[in-house]
């Protein structure tokens, strides 16, 4: 019996561990990039030359090496936020049906949703463990929007889950009809895009540009960090960008093109959209919200 | 041979909890003696109870009955499955919170300690035949004996006012629901040879009378677990209680009334309507949304922990309700995606509440106040609580690693479920309205524990009463660890309660949920895998790995980020200020009461003071109980004209009477 359960152990690490950290690794490497993309989008569109796209490699290997600040205030939940904020970013990356998973079969997506929830936890928690006003600010406006697109993304679960009739996130790829352009598949696309710039705190949402009081939500939390921990949070951010890209592009976006295309598309999109947007105002959020939950609806409805 | 350990055993936690009960007679010298034996007694029944159902739930040639049958006359105590899964869920709750109590309620030495242990005795002894009972009339005596124990529980604190107040109105508001029982059980019994259940269940009640016995039923159950609009009482029952008591309420009792409904639902009624699970369901999943809603909004802890309740039984009563649906539906073997769903929300509710219950006492006992305001930095102070705190707070947010996630998981799979199988437009909106009701719930959830716990643990100490705190002593701490060490056990190898569960529903052969190393469901067409074994061995490499890259480099100079001022505790955010965007998100539903007094100055323009005061007042109790209580008060008022209190009037009223009957009578004959 014993002997059974370990190999089956191996056979579901072999099978589904490996490639999951394989593919994990690349998206982390190619994250930085995606950001930089993003950011590059937005300076060409402003008519600047921009910094480079590898940009934020540089800075990440910048922070890397500086030394870490702690406040007197903070306690071990300071320290392990962010690790734990990157691995929560990691195991998505795993679970995310993209280049080497699709046949992986513990990327359940309700999991997934509770998995970055357990970052978001910690970095809330986080943001007020220093005993400033920023952080505070930043952990209750994000309380605030997980709240009101928390309904739009159990939505977008849905959608997928009761026409694929499951939650597995590879089962889901493997049947998804590319070509399947209809009312319900184009309202999705939009409702989980609004999604995507909600969750990865961009523009019209939040900023992530600035660490002004007014606009902060993301930026807020991640004040008081510096040196690895602070290269963490931002590897993490990044990664997750990538990781819910690779999911639109996967299950949303009805275009019949690779899905590395489709995550370029998709960084070039959100880069015009935080272009031609502004910052919303805060209790703005909700009807912005409110309208992919509409969508999702619809989208439901019209299946 | 199992069988005869499992009854040996259960007769003896019987026992135990009657020597307990013996305390309340104790003499007044030997109250310490006696709260210690009368603690032991309850801790090692309970132990002995959830022993027995254990062993009676995973032995296959068990029959009926193996762990109680008795029989007196018409009254009788039996056993099935059913009542053997809450008889585990009490026994570990009530073994846990009694450890809990060996050290906790010595707060209250000299103040009527032997009453306390006695009557907690008699409160968990209650709850176990209520479990137990084999007929109508028992289960409402055990029932009512329940009631009154838990309400001479909450009346503890007698000498505070609010307290007597709130267990007052959970006397009257219990009562109520006794009342819609009583009547439930009377309609099904009238229309049956006996009030024993295995003859209530041939009842031969029509469709109308079935409904109407659902309904009171429902009222009953419902009012006993708090989902709204019955819930009034329970916020204001559980901080009053102390706080193992209100552990243990909020733990196991509103569950009692979890194991009635099923009772009632499978064995006397069936499940013949449609409408039936939608109301379950839908009653479920707004006080789901608005129980979390009011819980980020208090600022009293065990309040906050209260409304949290209310929340909770809306998840078990959601899911409850979908396993009714699907089985109205014809999908009876699917069914028992929704029934063992609620049952393992019950189990994950039962453990997490209990702790964060346990923890709100550890602090309140430290600190000396319950009012998160005043909290902070308590991480420091009280480190093993704190870790506890964490754990609990993280399966309440059913965050992955805890048995939050478990049942979470399961009650979201039985409605990707309803929405494969009931296929009609209506049904898909009301899997619509689902859906978005438990993200917002599971949101709002994270939202308010995030608060609860950065409030109170972390940051800087607010007040002076929290940098005196100190770590609470041994039991507290082993209580509070095991409830720690079994939400994560469910959460990480889910497989032996879920294997246990389904015991209760047919056995693991119709539909398979537990694996090995994870959770299987297959129901709605496709599978979907839950493997937080593995997932947790990956994310803790990953955690390793990365914490052992950064711990290097760091530096502890000075505040980080202060804008050249200096750091002050009130710089933080507070309880309120955290739950202010929430606020005004869904100020139509919360209705925020702000009072803003100016205090006046000499100097008109030169820092002006205020006084501002936030309430939220719960919504049904304004809108509904309110007015209700007015309307009684103002009729009594009118009828108080005719009842001065003098004896010549009554004796005139007498007359009167009599005089109206003769003259009646005359005319008649």
């Amino acid at each position: 019996m014993s002997n059974e359960i370990i190999a089956g152990v191996l056979e579901i690490i072999m099978n589904n561990a490996l490639p999951g950290v394989a593919q994990a690794c690349i998206m982390l490497m190619c994250a930085p990039l995606i950001a930089g993309i993003i950011n590059k989008t937005k300076a060409q569109l402003n008519k600047r030359q921009g910094a480079s796209v590898f940009q934020e490699y540089f800075d990440l290997i910048k922070w890397w090496k500086k030394p870490t600040m702690l406040t007197p205030y903070t306690s071990w939940i300071f320290i392990m936020a962010p690790i734990i904020y990157f691995a929560t970013s990691f195991m998505a990356a795993m679970m995310v049906p993209g280049f080497l998973t699709n046949t992986v079969t513990f990327g359940d997506a309700f999991v997934f949703v509770y998995i970055l929830a357990l970052g978001r936890f910690f970095m809330c928690l986080s943001s007020m463990d220093a005993a400033t006003s920023f952080g505070g600010m930043g952990g209750a406006r994000e309380i605030y929007v997980s709240v009101l697109v928390e309904p739009a993304v159990m939505l977008a679960v849905l959608i997928n889950a009761s026409r694929y009739h499951t939650t597995t996130l590879s089962h889901m790829v493997m049947n998804y009809d590319a070509a399947y352009f209809s009312v319900s598949a184009v309202l999705a696309c939009l409702a989980f895009f609004m999604v995507i710039l909600a969750e990865n705190c961009r523009l019209p949402v939040d900023n992530p540009d600035t660490h002004l009081e007014l606009t902060m939500i993301h930026e807020g939390m991640t004040l008081e960090y510096s040196g690895r921990l602070l290269t963490l949070i931002h590897l993490g951010s990044f990664l997750k960008i990538v990781v819910f890209l690779t999911l639109f592009g996967a299950l949303y976006l009805p275009f019949n093109i690779p899905l590395v295309l489709k995550i370029f598309l998709g960084a070039v999109v959100i880069g015009i959209v935080e272009i031609i947007n502004n910052k919303m105002r805060l209790f703005k959020v909700r009807v912005y919200l409110a309208a992919a939950v509409v969508m999702l609806l619809v989208a439901i409805i019209a299946q | 041979m199992e069988n005869v350990v499992a009854m040996d055993y259960f007769t003896v936690a019987i026992v135990l909890y009657l020597i307990g009960a013996t305390t309340l007679a104790w003499p007044k010298a030997t109250e310490l003696a006696a709260h210690y034996a009368g603690t032991f007694c309850a801790a090692v029944a309970s132990g002995l109870v959830a022993y027995s159902a254990l062993a009676y739930m995973t032995c296959p040639a068990c029959d009926a009955g193996t762990i109680v049958n008795v029989k007196w006359g018409a009254y009788s105590l039996l056993t099935d499955y059913w009542s053997a899964a809450f008889l585990l869920l009490t026994g570990t709750a009530g073994m846990i919170v009694s450890i809990y109590a060996v050290d906790y309620a010595k707060g209250y030495l000299g103040n009527r300690l032997r009453a306390l242990t006695g009557l907690w005795n008699i409160f968990i002894l209650s709850m176990v035949i209520v479990l137990v009972a084999g007929d109508a009339f028992t289960f409402i005596v055990a029932w009512e004996v329940m009631a009154l124990a838990s309400f001479l529980l909450v009346n503890h604190e007698s000498s505070k006012k609010e307290t007597v107040a709130a267990a007052y109105q959970y006397m009257i508001m219990t009562h109520i629901g006794t009342a819609a029982i009583m009547i439930a059980f009377y309609l099904i019994g009238s229309h049956a040879d006996s009030m024993s259940f295995s003859d209530m269940m041939h009842n031969t009640l029509d469709d109308n009378m079935r409904s109407i016995a659902f309904l009171c039923a429902f009222a009953g159950f419902a009012l006993k677990s708090g989902i709204m609009p019955m819930h009034i009482w329970l916020p204001n029952a559980h901080p009053a209680a102390p706080s193992h008591v209100s552990a243990l309420m909020s733990g196991v009792m509103l569950k009692v009334a979890i194991y009635g409904l099923g009772r009632v639902v499978f064995n006397l009624l069936g499940i013949d309507f449609m409408w039936q699970g939608i109301l379950v369901m839908v009653a479920g999943l707004i006080s789901a949304f608005l129980g979390v809603l009011y819980a980020s909004m208090e600022n009293d802890m065990k309040r906050s922990l209260a409304y949290s309740s209310v929340e909770n039984m809306g998840i078990i009563f959601a899911a409850f309700g979908c396993g009714m649906v699907l089985y109205s539906n014809g999908n009876g073997i699917l069914s028992t995606i929704g029934f063992a769903a609620a049952l393992m929300h019950c189990f994950a509710h039962s453990f997490m509440k209990c702790l964060l219950f346990m923890s709100a006492g550890s602090v309140m006992h430290a600190t000396g106040s319950k009012n998160m305001e005043l909290m902070g930095g308590l991480i420091r102070k009280m480190p093993y609580t704190a870790a506890f705190t964490l754990v609990g707070a993280m399966s309440l947010c059913a965050l992955p690693f805890t048995s939050g996630l478990i049942s979470e998981w399961m009650v979201l799979q039985g409605y990707i479920t309803l929405a494969q199988y009931a296929g009609t437009p209506e049904m898909r909106l009301l899997v619509i309205f689902a859906f978005i009701m438990l993200g917002l719930t599971g949101a709002t959830a994270l939202g308010c524990f995030v608060r609860m716990y950065s409030v109170v643990f972390l940051g800087r100490a607010r007040n002076e009463i929290a940098e005196k705190a100190h770590e609470q002593h041994f039991f507290m701490l082993l209580g509070m660890g095991m409830d720690a060490v079994l939400i994560l056990l469910i959460g990480i190898m889910p497989d032996m309660l879920v294997n246990t569960v389904q015991e209760v529903f047919g056995g693991a052969m119709m539909m398979p949920m537990a694996l090995p190393l994870g959770l299987l469901w297959s129901g709605s067409g496709d599978y979907s895998l839950y493997c937080p074994l593995i997932l947790l061995a990956i994310f803790a490499i990953i955690v390793i790995f990365t914490g052992l890259l950064c711990y290097k480099n760091f530096e502890v100079k000075d505040v980080t980020w202060n804008c050249g001022t200096y750091p002050t505790a009130r710089q933080q955010y507070s309880a309120t200020g955290i739950s202010k965007p929430l606020r005004r998100a869904f100020d139509y539903i919360l209705q925020p009461v702000k009072e803003t007094v100016k205090i006046h100055k000499k100097r008109a323009y030169h820092g002006q003071r205020f006084n501002v005061r936030l309430s939220i007042p719960d919504l049904f109790h304004e809108k509904i109980y309110q007015p209700l209580q007015d309307l009684i008060v103002t009729t009594s008022i009118k009828f108080r004209a005719i009842q001065d209190g003098s004896v010549r009037l009554y004796i005139g009223y007498t007359m009167t009477a009599m005089i109206i009957v003769l003259i009646w009578g005359v005319l008649l004959s």
